[in-house]
This record gives structure tokens, sequence and C-alpha cells, in this order.
């Protein structure tokens, strides 16, 4: 029996938009083959390396790592034996190829395709068995050689790499070994039968690389055997080894229609053979019979030549074949970490800067630090973390002193190191967090410390980082974008050569769903149901989109991660350049740890930036300097402290007015805060560990609230496990009590405990651990019924806990941005709106200040600013800056909140960088410029567009400046008005056209009392512009002061309706009125029921409400059903409406698709301040109103009293059953299909709006 | 010098290859087979869920003494053969 057959060249799905099976599959069905060793050759790059390897190893097979790259070619194809290759010697940098550029011929160089038959040349380079790190330093040579994501390469530059001589055949043992097949140029020229042109490419190769071999390919193509035989010919001749491989690219040979889609989508053409790589689809990883088969079709039957083919094949897959363990260093014993170099020795370093921290923190007489940092001071060292521990208190520290925010998050808060060396500002003696949740003995994988930074600055903080360590020991992490719907529709229909813009419109009728949810998603959804997009023929677009489903498509800069290491960092992880020019790790996360790189995780954080803008307003208006991350200092006038037991501010975020604020502002958080009513920091960690899938799914708040408020009495399942559970009531809530409890119950430490938390994911994993929990708690002396009643409390809650380290650290932010809420309302919002941080978009947020007493002041091009600034109406009301301390401490008198009176004072002004379509360079030049006298000033000195300047005009950012009062009488003679205006700047434009000056505009003083019109005076509003041009004089005239004269008052006047149409268009915002004010009457006559009176209505009534739809989420819930949640703005607040899925078959594409809502529901009181609504219908209130204009309140009545017809089936879909019961809709924790936008006009919807394309 | 033919046929074959056929009522033995490659169709211009590859075999036959070399088709969706070309 022959041996297995090797595969030496292999393309999986990490071969972006080329391969088609990932390489676990591929591992799998060679080990189903019983093959011993498999190669992966990814083109590019070795994404899937790692894969690979951790496959390989599970799988018992030896595996072969390598890498497909392009040749970048010389110029025209020489004659034969022309091009001699220049000397191989030392090159210079592995960034340039300078040989092939003295190469190049200065000739005509036409590039050629990157696939198809006339495609670029390739080459597969192997790495030797220790050749990884000669790999890892070629493939990133090559991203730096080529464009960005078109790594290229020279025979020179693989020379470099490739390694010493010393043996002969396949080179030294940790060099790399070049496959020339029949896509390199070798190949080409055997096949377009140029043999001389062959033997002096392929001697040419043989002196430059020690370890070359031919690669023979018959994929059963037209003339493949031809040139296979050919090449073998050649091979034989020169002495060089010849291996034969299938040039896998498919798992199956089905697979073949999707090769062919990619191939497609990734030159952004139609499908056509002259795009394909294939002709056949034999690229599919054939069995070691079948790859016989092709061994005796190239040797044309001749057996000894078979023998020894098959041989070589073999002889190099051994040689290649590399130990999993040289790459895998997390499977070490110890791993083999790559660590920072620190310059000295780290241990006692980092001890002196612990103890600093100790006396620094106040902490330096605590029995309790010392005995607590003597443990994690144990483990970080026997793990030989220090040096990793100092280099990201360095990082942090550089950041802080650039003056960026910078918070820690996650289970790093659990380390008292951490908050000693000023990692982190969370103090975990004071919560009771754990470190062994972050780091511990038995953990397998690395320690992982996430901080949070302005989001805004977050690029700065890498900059920083990568000129503080050097671009060779630092990397930023990758990470796939892998196939989805939209995306998979979007591809398959260009290859299928569908129009743009019905892909457009298909594409975006689908949620964000995962591509193979697509054809069961058309049957399971109303709103796609509806949309009829299952009929329409696309059967086959959506088959093959479905069968591109997960796999990668691009790569992309991790959102965080940094990876930190030395100057060998590059002999472990091959770099290529991101979008940014950042030097990027080809591993993704998982990757990354797998190779013992460690990682710091910046995070860019919206709310961040939010609060540091907050921070800056109140300076720059109030000259307060606000210390947000001190609770306690020296009284001084002009600085504020943040202590965080501050009753005002609980009193605003128990009446759920926390709209705006980190982590508690969703529907579902203002019902939990409104019910749970923190009082202290320790209840907003609660309460943020609450609202989880986990929690909400297993219903753990309920008994936690029932608790809390003593209505129940806590239960503990033992009495030795109060101490743990006193701090939620009995209810497990966190990671760290469920450690707690194991470490109780068991008698063993707190790593041991974590190591059995992290199993109690999987039901497999539960029952190990029951198998290992009871015998052991019996052990340590509980009786039956006790360990019983423990284990079912881990059992139902283990896998759900939240850490409560990273409650803490989130419980920090979302205190802080709530504080400045409540007292310095109107720079929160500022910033809020500036960095727009949350779920809401800004009109909901606007409307949110407008409530809490804040003015929205218009654009104003003389007062506006580049974002969102606070202007203070009249003198700082001293009061409101320290309301507790005039309560005199103690004795506080709870006041009735007033939401009311928390802005009163300040106000916001809209700024130049909210219009549509405005440039930074335009904003930059109005802010500069300001003062501005007069438009024609405005259009000389900041030049923006026209459009950008006719919408300034619009919205009214020279009222002010030009006294305009719109509203009221349209026609208003002799006096200014807005279109008078527009007018102007069609006049200016058109003088600054006719080429009256070069350069920067002279002043062209508009005077406001010019009259003598040359233009007739009825002109329909919207059509202006075009007519403005149509009557524009020949355009010759001489620049006197001002070419055309318009008189003032001239057009008329933009109404209310107008103008708030404009702000909506061009701003996004309702600044002069609320939209829905504007259909008062008719929510009138219905009796409809505004948010700020759902309070006074009993349970159960049935009412209508109205609003804007400001928010729509499908999150994941207990009963798996898909749940819509919607929120409405009424102007008065927010109104929160659930639609469960027996209402949906009528309601989904209402609720996506329309902008202004009206809808009847249930009211449902959840607290003393907390109400939802349950709804029953709803429709679309532009439609209504329309209605209404045209057939009166009567018709009206008639569509919303109508009884519901049935639904015409609601949400369909099989619910994603877990193994603890908890049941999740297919489709729950999406962001909606196609948002609602505005309409253009107020009054008149379109029939087409109120729901998703139909095809 | 080669025509084009095009005629079904039929063909016996052993291992996927083919033995002998049958062409214009005279048998021909399969001596060698000279080439053999495989094209698939343009499947997303076809109808429906058509796999359809085409199989090419050049072969040297004999219908008696006389050797010549023929061209096969055979067509995997439709599961028939083509005598595609003579060279004799």
């Amino acid at each position: 029996m022959a041996p297995p057959f090797p595969h030496l060249h292999v393309c999986s799905a990490y071969s972006m938009r080329y391969g088609t099976a990932f390489p676990r599959a591929l591992v799998s069905r060679a080990a189903e083959y019983g093959m011993d060793i498999l190669a992966l050759t990814d083109r590019d790059g070795l994404y899937g390396a790692m894969k690979h390897v951790q496959a390989c190893a599970d799988a018992g097979i030896a595996p072969v790592i390598g890498v497909n790259l392009a040749l970048d070619a010389p110029a025209t194809a020489p004659a034969t034996g022309l091009a001699t290759a220049p000397a191989t010697g030392p090159a210079t940098g592995p960034a340039t190829a300078p040989a092939t550029v003295a190469v190049r011929a200065p000739g005509i160089r036409t590039p050629r395709p990157r696939t198809g038959p006339d495609a670029e040349d390739r080459v597969t380079v192997l790495a030797r068995g220790k050749g990884w790190a000669r790999l890892c330093r070629l493939v990133t040579a090559a991203h730096f050689a080529g464009e960005r994501g078109a790594p290229k390469v020279t025979r020179e530059l693989i020379a470099e790499w490739a390694g010493g001589r010393e043996t002969p055949g396949f080179g030294a043992e940790d060099g790399l070994v070049v496959l020339l097949g029949p896509r390199s140029d070798v190949g080409r020229a055997v096949a377009e039968r140029r043999d001389e042109h062959a033997r002096a490419l392929l001697g040419q190769w043989r002196a430059a690389v020690p370890g070359v071999v031919i690669e023979l390919v018959d994929q059963y193509g037209f003339r493949d055997a031809t040139t296979a035989v050919r090449m073998l010919g050649l091979a034989e001749s020169m002495d060089v080894p010849a291996v034969l491989t299938n040039a896998v690219r498919y798992l199956d040979p089905a697979d073949h229609q999707v090769g062919d889609v990619l191939d497609a989508a990734r030159q952004l053409v139609p499908l056509h053979p002259r795009h394909l790589d294939r002709t056949t689809s034999h690229a599919y990883l054939k069995g070691t019979k079948e790859m016989l088969q092709v061994a005796a079709k190239v040797c044309a039957g001749d057996q000894e030549r078979m023998v020894r083919l098959l041989r070589t094949t073999r002889l190099l897959a051994e040689a290649c074949a590399m130990d999993p363990l040289d790459v895998l260093a997390l499977r070490n014993d110890p791993p083999a970490l790559h660590l920072p170099e620190i310059g000295r020795d780290p241990v006692p370093l980092l001890r002196n800067r612990v103890e600093d921290g100790l006396h620094r923190r106040g902490l330096d007489r605590s029995a309790e630090a010392r005995r607590r940092l003597d443990d994690e001071l144990a483990i970080i060292e026997r793990k030989r973390l220090s040096g990793y521990f100092i280099a990201v208190a360095g990082i942090t520290d550089m950041i802080r002193d650039m003056g960026i925010r910078c918070a820690i998050r996650g289970s790093g808060a659990g380390s008292l190191v951490n908050y000693l060396i000023g990692i982190g500002e969370v103090n975990p003696l004071d919560h009771g967090l754990l470190m062994e949740r972050f780091l511990s003995e038995g953990r397998i994988g690395l320690p992982d410390i996430d901080v949070d930074v302005e989001s805004a600055r977050r690029l700065e903080c890498y900059q920083a980082i990568f000129e503080r360590y050097g671009e060779s020991r630092v990397a930023c992490v990758s990470m796939m974008e892998t196939y989805r719907a939209r995306s998979a529709i979007r591809d398959v229909g260009g290859a299928m050569g569908l129009p743009p813009h019905e892909i457009d419109a298909i594409a975006k009728a689908f949620p964000h769903i995962r591509a193979k949810q697509i054809t069961a998603s058309l049957r399971d959804l109303p709103e796609l149901r509806e949309s009829r997009l299952g009929d329409a023929g696309l059967d086959r677009v959506f088959r093959l989109a479905e069968r591109l489903d997960g796999l990668p498509r691009h790569i992309a800069l991790h959102p965080c991660g940094v990876l930190i290491g030395n100057a060998g960092l590059r002999d472990r992880t091959p770099v290529e350049r991101s979008l940014l020019e950042f030097p990027m790790s080809q591993f993704d996360k998982d990757d990354v740890e797998e190779a013992g790189l460690l990682k710091l995780d910046v995070l860019g954080v919206r709310m961040q930036s939010a609060l540091a803008y907050a921070l800056s307003e109140i300076k720059r208006v109030d000259g307060i300097t606000v210390e947000l991350d001190t609770q306690h200092g020296p009284e001084r006038p002009d600085v504020q402290y943040v202590p965080h037991d501050d009753q005002d501010t609980y009193d605003m975020i128990c009446a759920a007015r926390t709209l705006g604020c980190f982590q508690i502002e969703s529907p579902g958080q203002r019902e939990l805060v409104a019910k749970l009513e923190p009082r202290k920091m320790h209840d907003l960690i609660v309460d943020i560990s609450l609202f989880r899938p986990g929690p909400v799914n297993s219903d753990m708040v309920t008994p936690y609230l029932e608790a809390r408020g003593g209505w129940r009495k806590p239960y503990y399942p033992h009495e030795s496990l109060r101490e743990a559970l006193k701090e939620t009531h009995g209810v497990v809530v966190f990671h760290e009590q469920v450690l707690k409890i194991i470490s109780v119950m068991t008698g063993r430490d707190l790593s041991y405990a974590e190591k059995l938390r992290r199993t109690l994911d999987t039901p497999e994993g539960r029952e190990r651990v029951r198998r290992a929990f009871v015998p052991l708690a019996r052990a340590n002396g509980f009786d039956d019924a006790a360990v019983e009643r423990a284990w079912q409390v881990l059992d139902a809650f283990g896998s759900f806990g939240f850490c409560k380290a990273h409650a803490a650290a989130f419980a920090l932010p979302t205190y802080q941005s709530a504080w400045l809420k409540r007292h310095h309302t109107a720079a929160f919002f500022a910033g809020v709106l500036t960095h727009e941080p949350g779920m809401y978009p800004p009109r909901v947020i606007i409307d949110e200040a407008r409530q809490c007493g804040v003015r929205i002041l218009p654009l104003d091009i003389n007062k506006s600013g580049r974002h969102w600034q606070v202007e203070r109406l009249g003198p700082r009301v001293q009061v409101r800056v320290r309301p507790s301390e005039l309560e005199g401490g103690g004795s506080r008198v709870r006041r009735e909140f007033r939401i009311g009176d928390i802005g009163k004072g300040y106000a916001l002004r809209v700024p130049f960088s909210a219009i549509k379509g405005v440039s930074e360079a335009e904003v930059e030049r109005m802010v500069a410029g300001q003062p501005y006298t007069s438009l024609a000033d405005f259009w000389d000195r900041a030049r923006p567009s026209r459009p950008t300047i006719e919408r300034i005009v619009q919205v009214g950012g020279l009222d002010a400046l030009h006294g305009l009062r719109p509203g009221g009488p349209r026609w208003r003679p002799g006096e200014l008005t807005r279109r008078d205006l527009i007018a102007q700047v069609g006049a200016l434009d058109r003088a600054s056209a006719i080429g009256v000056q070069a350069g920067p505009r002279k002043s062209r003083r508009y005077s406001s009392h010019s009259s003598r019109s040359s233009r007739s005076s009825h002109m329909s509003p919207m059509s202006q512009g075009a007519s403005a041009k149509d009557a524009a004089p020949p355009a010759v005239q001489l620049p006197l002061g001002f070419s055309e004269r318009l008189p003032p008052g001239e057009l008329p006047e933009m109404t209310e309706t107008e103008m708030v149409e404009a702000e909506l268009e061009i701003l996004g915002i309702d600044v002069s009125r609320h939209v829905i004010s504007f259909h008062e009457e008719l929510l009138d006559a219905l009796g409809v029921v505004r948010s700020k009176d759902l309070l006074r209505q009993r349970n159960g009534a049935e009412i209508l409400v109205a609003g804007v739809k400001v928010a729509t989420q499908t999150p994941a819930i207990r009963s798996g059903q898909r749940i819509i949640f919607t929120t409405l703005d009424d102007s008065t607040g927010p109104i929160d409406l659930t639609f469960f899925e027996s209402v949906q078959g009528r309601c989904a594409s209402i609720v996506f698709g329309s902008w202004l809502m009206l809808a009847r529901g249930v009211v449902r009181r959840t607290g003393a301040r907390a109400v939802t609504m349950r709804a029953l219908d709803c429709w679309n209130l532009a439609d209504l109103d329309a209605l209404w204009r045209s057939r009166g309140i009567e018709a009206v009545r008639a569509v919303i009293d109508r009884a519901p017809e049935e639904a015409a089936g609601g949400v369909g879909g099989r619910p994603i059953e877990y193994a603890n019961g908890f049941r999740l809709s297919p489709y729950s924790d999406l962001a909606p299909p196609a948002t609602a936008n505005p309409p253009r006009r107020l009054w008149h919807a379109s029939p087409g709006s109120s729901g998703p394309t139909a095809a | 010098m080669s025509r084009l033919y095009g005629d079904p046929i039929e063909v016996w074959t052993r291992d996927g290859e083919p033995t002998q056929f049958v062409w214009r009522d005279r048998l021909y033995l399969v001596r060698r087979v000279l080439d053999h490659w495989v094209v698939a169709r343009e499947w997303w211009k076809t109808s429906e869920a058509d796999p359809g590859e085409r199989q090419f075999w050049r072969v040297e036959a004999s219908p008696g003494r006389e050797v010549g070399s023929y061209e096969l088709r055979y067509d995997t969706a439709g599961n028939g053969w083509l005598l595609l070309r003579a060279w004799d």
C-alpha cells in the first residue's frame, strides 16, 4: 500500500475571495482520507495558518505552512536568457526590492490582470520544518514591497529570506522552498512552448534560491496534462526535483460555482470565462487514489517516473512538516510567551512600582491590600508577566500624559496591581472584585488588559505607542470581515450581472442576518414576505449568496487590539499595512493568543470623548474645572469634584431620565433603573450586570428586585454562602459570586474555582463540573441537601453571571455621565451631540435637552462653532452648582425631581458641522473668519460652496445677521426674506463665476436697501434655484458693486412648515419646532395620549400614542420570539412600544418603514415611574394625515377602528435553543433593515414609503 | 487533417475511460488515451441546477488495422457521448 499522498498546495477560505473551504474542514477531510501531512498555502498571507496548525495538531496530522504569492514580473517578457538575474546578495531592507527595479526594462509594461488566463505569475513558497520565522518575514516583506493589499515578491526578495544552502535539495532546515507550478513564470513559459526561456528562468531561480522545486498540476483542464508532462521533462533534464500537487481550492467538486462567483467578485466583473481562474471543477481536495490517477496521467503511465514523482512529493512534505508546538506557543508547558523588552529585570521594577502605588493610593497600612498584593504578585511572577504590566502601565501613563481620558475596562479592573500602578482607577477592594477572573493559576491563556480611551483620539494613542516602541515591536491585531447576507447578495448580484441599483435595493431589504439565513428569512420575516422578494426570480442569487456564508471577505483593523512584543515580533507573526498605514498582524485575536503574543486592547469609546468635550465646554463657559475622576479634594471655587454618592444624580437616574447616559439609556435600561432605583455605585454595578441577555433570559431580575424591595426573603443555599451572596440578596449576579460559591463549597482556591466556572458554559461542561463539585463539597463537610441546593444555583446561573469587575469598570463612566447630565446639562449634551456615543439620533438628544430646560439655538454664522457649543443665558446661577451643600449634608430633604430645571440658563448652539454635506475645510474657514458683517462678507471670506451656503440660509444661519423673522405672513414687501438671500447667493455665485476676480474674492458689500428688480415677482419657491439661473443675464457684465439688484421682499418668506422641513433635511434635527407639533390637531381629534401623561394611565388601558420613531431594536429575549422594541418621541418624552410576534404580521413593515407613527397599545405599568406599551396595531402617521386632509376625521377613525385583519402569519424560524432552555429567535439582536428617513415633505407621504422595496 | 463530426455514439468504458465505441456501424477499439480534459459549462447561463461538465477524450483507436485519432466528448449532465473529430 502506497503511503498517503500529501497535498502541498492548498488554499483555504483565508485566501480571500478565492478559497471556499475552512482549514478545519480541509484538515478533517484529509484525516478521513488517512493523510498524515497537509499543507496550507493561502494566497498573500498566513491568515489561516494558526487555525490550520491547530486543526492539524488536534487531528494528529503534521502541518506544512506556505504562502502563495504574486510575482512582480520584470517589464516585458525578456528574450531567452536575457533576464540576467542580478547578484542575489544581501538586499538592503525588507521593504524595498531595489534589484527588481533595476531589472525592470524601461519599456512598456502592461499590467496583467490578477486572474484569468493572462493573470499575474504566482509561486508557492513553503516553509521548511523550522522555517516559520523566515516565512513570516517573507510575507511581511512582500506586503511592504507591493501596494497595500496586493503583496508582490521577486526572486531576489524570496532569495533574501530563503535561508542558506548548506544542504542540497530542499535548502536549509530553517529555510524556504519555492514551488514553481504552472502559474509561475517557468510554468507559463513551458505552456507557451518557449522551452529555452523556461530553462533560463529555472536556472535563475536555482541560482537565487537553494530550495527550488517544480510543481506539476493537472486539473483535467485543456492542455493541463501537456504542460505538466513538459514541465516534468524540464525538471528531469535540469535535475530539479518535481512534485505533484492539485492546487486545491475547493473541498468538494460542487464548490466550483462558489469559486467562480468569488473570482468575479474579486475583480468586480460579471461572470465570464475570460475572468475565471478555473476551467474545471477538479481543484478539490482529492484522495490518495485520485491523486495516483493524476500522477499516472502526468507520467503517461511510466511506472518508474510515477514512483519517483510521488516519492519526491513525499520527501518534500516530510522535509516541510513542522512541529505544531513550534507555532502554538500556548500549548507548550510552560507557554513560550513573547514578552516585551523592558531593559532591566522587570520583577523588582514592578515590585517597586506597586510599592509606590500603595503609598500614593493611601493603602500602605492596609493589611488586606498587602495580602492581596502578595497573592497577585506571586501569580504574575510565576507566569513571568511582570514585564507586560510594566509595559501596559507605561502606555496608559503616556496616554494620560497626552491629556486623553483613559479608563480600564473588563476583568483587568479586578486586579489590585492594575489599580496600584495606575492602569485603572477602580479599586478592586472597594467592590470585592477578584483577580482570578482576570489572571489565575490554572487559566490557560493570557491576561487581557483593556483600556477605553476617547474615540476621537484613539489613533493618536496608537501613533504614540508605535513611536515609543518602534514599528518592529508593535502591531495591531486584525480581524476578518466575513460574508453576511447583504454583502453576499451584493457580490453575487454583481457577478450575475444585476443592475447596481437593484442589487442595492435587494441587499438593503434584508436585516443584518447571516447569509445562510437568506432563504429562511424570506419565509419567516413578515416585512420580507410582504416585499415579495422571494418570488422575484432571484432564487439562484439567493442560493449562491447563502453558500458564501461566513467566508472571509477582507481583512480589517481590529477595533482595539495592539500587540506588544520585542524585536522578534515579526518572526512570530506576519505583518501587513492597514488602511491607515498601521502595521497590522495577519492574525486575529484568537490566533494572537495562541501564538503567545501579548496584547493590550485600546478601545475607542465615544462616551469618553463626549465626557472630555463636556469638561472642556464647562471650563470654557463657566470657568470651572471638573475633576471627573476625583471624589474629594481641596475646596476651591473653580474646581468641582465628583463624589460617588451625589443624591441629585441618583434622583435623576431613578426618574429614568437617563437618555444620553452611558449604558443606561436604552428603553430596557430606563425601565430597569426605574424599578431598581439605584442609590449608590453598587446598585449601578448590579443594574449593569442584570441588563444582559443571560440574566434577563433566566429572569434573575424579578427575584433580585423582590428581595431588594423586601417582598421576598433572600434565599441562601447554605448559611456559609451568605457572605458571597449577601450583596445581591441571594441572587447570583456576578461571576465573582460563582467563584466564591465554588471556593466555599469545595474548599479549593479561587484559581480552581475559576477553572470550573469556565467549564460551566456547555451542558457537557456542567456535567463535568458536577462530577468534580459534588464529591469535593461533600468531602468538605456539607450535607447532601446543601450540596444539591448549591449545585442547583450553579447549574442555573453559573454560566450567566456577569464579571463584576467589568460592570464596576462600566459603572464609573455611567455615573460620571449621569453626574454631568444632572449638574452640567448643556455641556453634557454638547458632548453627546458632538461625539454621538449612544443609540439615539441627534434629534432625540436635542429633544431631551429641551425637556431638561436647555434652549436650542439655531445656526448662526457668527455664533456657531465647529461643534455643538454651550451658550450661557445670563449670569451663572450659583445655586445650581452645589445643591447638596446647601441642604446641609446629611439632613437633606428629598425634593421632587424636576427635569425641566436642571438645564435652565443654558443653551446649545447648532454647529456648522451639522450641516448636511459640509466639508471639514469649509467648517474651518467659516469658524476662522468670524465675525461676518453680511452675506457677501461670509461668501467672500469663508468661501463656502454654493449648496452649503444655500443650506445655511435655509436653516436660518443668517437670520440674526440680517434680522429675518420667518414664520407668519409669507409675503412681506420691503422686508428681506430667506429666499431673497438665496437669490443673492445665486447672484454672488454668478458674479464670481464670470471671472470678476482671480484668487480670493474681493469683498462686495451687499446693501440691503438696493432695489430695482429685473425679475418677475411670481416664482414658485421650489424652482427658484433653477429659474434664477434661467433669469441670469448674459454673463459679460463688468464688476460693479453688485451686478444684479434684488429688492428685499421680492420672494416669499418660508413658512414654519418649510422651516422645519429644511431643518430636518439639512440638519436632521427639528430646531425651531418639534415635527409632531404639526400633527397636533389630528392627534387631539383622535384622543392620542402624550408621553408625559402616560404615567396617569391605568394599567391595562388601551390607548393611542404617536410620535417620531427614534429607535428600533430586536434584542435577544427569553421566550425565543423576535420582539421589536420601538421608541417614539412625541416632544414630551419617549414612549416605548413592544411589538410581539403576534402583531408583527401586520405591523413589521410599518414599524421598520415609517418615520412618523401612530400606534394603539395597552399600558403596562412596570414600576412607580415606569410605563411601557404593548403594541396592538400601528399606522404610518403621514398616511393618516394625508387621509385626514383629503377625507376628514371620520375616514381616519374608520381606518384605525377597523378590526385588525388576522395577521398574515407571524415571525417564523425555529428559535435557537440553548442547553439551559434559553431560546433565542434566529432574528434577534440585529440592526433593523432599511432605516426610515424623515420624509422630504412633511405633508405628503409618497405611496411607496411604507415598506421595503419590492423587486 | 481532422474533420468535425458531432455524431452521437455508443461507448463502452472501464474505470471511466473509454475502451471501445461504435461509430457509423463500425466498432473501434481504443488503443491508447492521448489526452483527457474537462471543460465546465458556463453554468450561470444554463437553466437550473446543471452542474454540466464536458469530458473530452482524445484517443487512438482502430476499427481494424489502420489506427486513427478520435476526439470523444462525454456530457455528464446528459449522459451522452459524441464523436467530435477524427484524424484519419
